[in-house]
């Protein structure tokens, strides 16, 4: 097993060393470029491993038990590395992997030309790696390891393009300004909205860890007594423990109030976009949530703590949802409206994996195969971004026919990936919405019919949005020359991709296991066939119209101005209350350093002056000196 | 095998006074070899989790017994000094020929060979006095050896220090004297009171001789108020001197808060949440000023004055809080160590400190880029050694304030702050347009040594050197770590 582990995590992680090494001494070494397939092949390896774990630990159920392996770290104090394998993290692990992996193929011939390739791959396979230690680990606090991985990673690949020259990367529209604030975002400057805003999450949820520590003597996810917690501590003690650690979860997963770093992330190459800001890292939020969930088991002893928390996350997730399904159909940036509608699902998979309060397991498993629908889906529409970029050297949308009869493959991996990921009877996340559908529905008697309506909505917009990016991009958009050249790589890898998603889609129909069969139940409902064809509707309609433009279009596409936020709110009052401390500095400075030096010159001074020898002074000195004591004396 | 390492720190003391008589690469290489012996030495006694004393000899009442003290404390202490001594001393041959040409040029000195032989005495002197500090177990002599290194310190700054070198010189000069003396008072007090300073044969410390002691540390930590001579100090200090200054020497505070605590914990646990407050206070207070520095120098001086401050607050967090202040200071030195020596490598290669004039300094510089990004990593706790510091400081939050929501918010935000500024700073030096620069070409005695130090920061985090430390720290802390699960878990050993 010790084996198996070691090329899981080790084997990306090595294979990207020698090109690190080789472009960090030499810039841009030739013969160095095909240390890239190095790197791959250490992603395949790793996908090998992942594998093995998949097929080879027992029976692949939701009831299986856990299999647990341990390595010890520091058993003094019960920190040890736990890996667990169970159905969350075996599946997880799987597409973390695969998808890993095809991206890195992709990935190439997208960057073949690049200036930082030791750079890129390093920080791509770094990713993988923590992803995976994020995605088997059970002891929290190396799950923290894989955790903070994650971030640098995203933080080194966001602004890797650091120099700032090529407005190809940039976000928004270079030179637009709103009152004080550039609607505009370099790499470097995204990279640095991306790790500060994640590190206000990750501090909170490092602290839950440790009070999880010390509250009940380990950190494995799946042996702490969750129901026993909540008698130690209290329902206000849980609310905040579960909330500081979702702070964590929210921030990485771009939930509502701290979305805008992941829009502005898309100023890394497309290939990061796609495996980090899509489908997986930001996923891992949710998928840790899911991970909680699945061990807390709140449904069987239903505490009060628990249900204020899953209120939180239920309406935080479905308002994120209609948020970003909102800031997606406004935005005409390819990459940033991709970004604004992964954030819109991130929230669906947490809001459905917070239903299992009162649903049961049923919940997490509508989230979690939403997550793997949604990450070969929204996978495969960045890497045909990411094509398009480069064809047409636009970020913004623009194709009309042309486009797609010159990128055949690039067009019918679109329609294919925005038919199945939007809930269109009777394709691939039509299940698992309807699955969603029915868990919402569940939640009537306790929550009303907000939750499903807020997800009906979200639905309809998210696959208006979707059709919007075919529409524009291929059918109904600016007309532009394309000469494609190459591309073969990126076409084979997307191609896998939303091939992927017929897989899943022979899976859910012929598949008699749970969740499936749930599934099957919920998607032969006439309620959810009628959503299913409100989602359609909004889909044929975007097609033909994919643009309308008006006042309420741009303050969507200014994602409802929440970057002021982050850019001029938060970044005002940091800057107000370090001058602050700055005019403080120099006023213990000038205190220490000149005034009271000073004094004592001025002190000197006197002295001296007096020590004349000029008797004449003494005399006066003197007399003044019985004037004064005589006055005193009178006034007393 | 019983480890030598009581023998293995006389070492550089030996080399110091040798090192006057050979030419600077020899200099250097035996220099950065007499800390590589110990270094290697006190590992090993640190995963043996070795505890021992050795009696130098005994003076009798007030002063008592003089003799050394190996325990994984001293151990964690001096494994960190010698692992930056060594690394510095390497650094110092380039950075120092830059310096001593700078100052050829400005007609400040007149011969370059006969200052590098006044630099490594003075340096070697320097770095020795502090390794000898950790493992003193006697109070008087650690209060030598604190001396030894002001001196020595002073007289770097004062010699080869930058700007307004001479006063800035005395004004270190002088608040660190403060801080002595203060401290000084403290144990003659103790004496007086105990009729001994041997650390092993104190019992207890009056509230005045602890609260000369704290007064004195505050201000050589420094805390809020005091602070103002270190971004002065550390600014204008040759650069290899900055990075023993700034990482290792301040901390030592920490180290003798410790050791008086461990003897008589009165004072710290009577004033815990004030000196938790006063901690926050200036972390937060200092973590803002370093967004306001201009200078990469001065900027890395703020942010060490912002460490401290956990320092402070690890003080008040029990057991783990102690942990936590053993962990801190091993990465913050490791880290402060590797960016001090980073800012040192651009003024050698670009003659550059204003941070406005940097920019993209990446496409120029990427292997000094790269490794200020690992020091920046440490002092945020991301991927290395400081993680398990946070952790430990967060736990000690956790178990003595609970859910106190204002201790705990205030923490987390001082954790927030180190990240902010620290990739802030990344931002604003080594990304964005790069400024117009030659590519320059430099020794590797530039860049290679931070990755040693770079190396060791991250392997902590690992078995065997993780288990190992904090194995030893619950030893030197009596078991009291292991109890904070023993606790919740009823007795029973997992």
């Amino acid at each position: 097993m010790i084996e198996v582990l070691a090329i899981l995590f080790l084997a990306p992680i090595f294979s990207s060393i020698p090109i690190a090494i080789a472009w960090g001494i030499e810039p841009r070494p030739r013969w160095a470029e095909k240390l890239s397939y190095l790197s791959v092949f250490g992603l395949f390896l790793s996908l090998l491993a992942s594998l093995y774990l998949l097929i080879y630990l027992g029976e692949l159920s939701p009831e299986a038990k856990p299999i647990k392996y341990t390595i010890e770290w520091i058993p003094a104090l019960n920190i040890n590395f736990v890996f667990i394998f169970d159905y969350l993290s075996r599946i997880m692990g799987v597409l973390t992997a695969l998808i890993a992996f095809l991206i890195g193929v992709y990935g190439l011939e997208y960057m073949r030309n690049d200036y930082r390739l030791g750079w890129y791959w390093f920080f791509f396979n770094l990713f993988t790696a923590s992803m995976l230690l994020t995605v088997y680990s059970d002891n929290m606090l190396l799950l923290f390891i894989g955790w903070e991985g994650l971030g640098l990673a995203s933080w080194g690949l966001i602004g890797h393009w650091f120099r700032d020259d090529d407005e190809l990367s940039y976000v928004g529209n270079v030179g637009r300004k709103i009152w004080k604030l550039n609607m505009f975002w370099t790499p470097s400057f995204a990279g640095w909205r991306a790790i500060s805003t994640i590190r206000i999450g990750d501090m909170p949820m490092f602290f839950a860890i440790a009070a999880f520590f010390v509250l009940t003597g380990t950190l494995n996810i799946s042996e702490i007594d969750w129901h026993g917690l909540e008698g130690k501590v209290g329902t206000v003690g849980i609310v905040i423990l579960i909330t500081a650690f979702s702070m964590g979860l929210f921030a990485k997963s771009a939930q509502l109030p701290f979305s805008d770093w992941l829009m502005t992330a898309m100023t890394g190459p497309t290939t990061v976009s796609a495996l980090l800001h899509s489908a997986t890292m930001v996923a891992a939020g949710t998928y840790i949530f899911m991970r909680l969930s699945w061990y807390i088991e709140p449904w069987k002893f239903h505490g009060h703590g628990y249900e204020y928390v899953y209120i939180l996350v239920l309406f935080l997730g479905l308002a994120s949802a209609l948020y970003g399904a909102l800031v997606a159909a406004g935005c005409l940036e390819r990459k940033v409206l991709l970004a604004a509608s992964t954030m819109s699902s991130l929230g669906l998979m947490f809001a459905s994996t917070a239903t299992c309060y009162w649903v049961g397991k049923i919940g997490i498993l509508v989230g979690f195969w939403y997550l793997v629908t949604h990450a070969f889906a929204k996978a495969t529409l960045f890497l045909v971004a990411g094509h398009l970029i480069h064809e047409t050297h636009d970020r913004f949308c623009v194709g009309d026919f042309e486009v797609a009869k010159h990128l055949k493959l690039a067009f019918i991996a679109t329609v294919a990936a925005t038919l199945s990921l939007s809930g269109i009877p009777p394709l691939t996340a039509y299940w698992v919405k309807s699955g969603m559908d029915g868990v919402m529905h569940a939640l009537e008697h306790e929550l009303g019919y907000l939750p499903l309506v807020l997800l009906i909505l979200t639905s309809m917009v998210y696959s208006g949005f979707l059709a919007k990016f075919l529409s524009l991009n291929f059918i109904k958009g600016k007309h532009v020359h394309i000469h494609p050249h190459g591309g073969k790589l990126m076409e084979i890898s997307y191609t896998a991709m939303f091939l992927m998603l017929f897989l899943l889609l022979a899976i859910y129909i012929t598949s008699y296991e749970k969740p499936f069969k749930e599934f099957h139940h919920e998607g032969f409902l006439p309620s959810s066939i009628a959503v299913g064809i409100l989602v359609l509707a909004a889909y044929i309609f975007a097609l033909y119209k994919p643009q309308i433009k008006s006042k309420v279009g741009e303050f969507l596409g200014d994602r409802m101005y929440l970057p002021f936020l982050n850019d001029l709110i938060v970044a005002k009052f940091g800057w107000v209350l370090s001058t602050l401390s700055d005019y403080g500095n120099r006023f213990i400075d000038f205190m220490c350093h000149k005034a009271v030096p000073k004094l004592f010159e001025i002190y000197s001074n006197g002295t001296r002056m007096i020590q004349s020898g000029n008797i004449n002074t003494y005399i006066k000195i003197a007399v003044a000196f019985v004037f004064i004591v005589v006055l005193i004396a009178a006034g007393w | 095998m019983n480890v030598l390492i009581e023998l293995a720190i006389f070492i550089p003391l030996i080399v110091t006074f040798l090192l006057p008589a050979l030419r600077e690469k020899a200099a250097t290489a035996l220099s950065t070899t007499s800390f590589l012996i110990p270094m290697v030495l006190s590992l090993y006694s640190l995963l043996k989790l070795q505890s021992y004393n050795v009696s130098l000899f005994d003076f009798g009442p007030p002063i008592g017994e003089f003799y050394i003290l190996v325990d994984p404390v001293s151990n964690a202490f001096g494994f960190t000094i010698c692992l930056v001594s060594a690394m510095v001393a390497a650094y110092s041959l380039p950075y120092m020929r830059h310096r001593f040409v700078e100052m050829l040029h400005h007609k400040e000195i007149e011969n370059s060979e006969k200052e590098f032989k006044k630099y490594w005495f003075l340096y070697n002197f320097y770095a020795v006095s502090m390794l000898l500090l950790v493992y003193s177990g006697n109070f008087l002599l650690l209060y030598i050896f604190l001396e030894i290194s002001l001196l020595t310190s002073f007289l770097l700054i004062y010699l080869y220090g930058y700007g307004n070198r001479q006063w800035v010189g005395i004004l270190y000069f002088v608040w660190t004297h403060i801080a002595g003396v203060l401290a000084l008072l403290g144990f003659l007090i103790l004496a007086f009171e105990s009729q001994t300073l041997a650390i092993k044969d104190l019992r207890a410390v009056s509230f005045v001789a602890w609260l000369l002691i704290f007064l004195g540390m505050i201000v050589k930590l420094p805390g809020l108020g005091a602070h103002m001579w270190l971004p002065w100090a550390h600014a204008e200090a040759p650069t290899p001197v900055s990075a023993l200054l700034s990482p290792i020497m301040v901390g030592l505070a920490g180290y003798i808060l410790f050791r008086v605590y461990m003897i008589d914990s009165s004072f710290v646990l009577d004033f815990k949440n004030l000196i938790l407050a006063y901690g926050i206070a200036t972390s937060i207070y200092a973590g803002l000023s370093v967004l306001k520095q201009t200078d990469y120098k001065r900027l890395l001086a703020y942010s060490t004055v912002s460490q401290m401050g956990y320092m402070l607050i690890a003080l008040c967090l029990g057991a783990a809080g102690l942990a936590g202040l053993i962990v801190q200071y091993m990465s913050h030195a490791f880290g402060k160590s590797i960016l001090f020596m980073t800012a040192g490598a651009i003024i050698a290669t670009f003659n550059l400190r204003d941070i406005k004039k940097m920019g993209g300094m990446h496409e120029h510089i990427p292997t000094i880029a790269n490794a200020a990004l690992i020091g920046f990593m440490t002092l945020s706790g991301i991927l290395t050694i400081g993680m398990f510091g946070e952790f430990l400081i967060l736990a000690g939050v956790a178990k003595v304030y609970g859910f106190d929501l204002s201790v705990v918010l205030a923490v987390v935000v001082v954790f927030i702050i180190s990240g902010f500024y620290s990739f802030y700073t990344m931002k604003v030096i080594y990304y964005g347009r790069p400024a117009k620069y030659e590519k320059p070409k430099f020794s590797r005695l530039l860049d290679a040594p931070l990755y040693v130090i770079a190396f060791f920061s991250v392997i902590f985090i690992f078995p065997p050197l993780a288990t190992a430390l904090i194995n030893g720290l619950d030893f030197a802390l009596g078991g009291e770590l292991v109890k904070i699960i023993k606790e919740v878990l009823g007795g029973v050993r997992p």
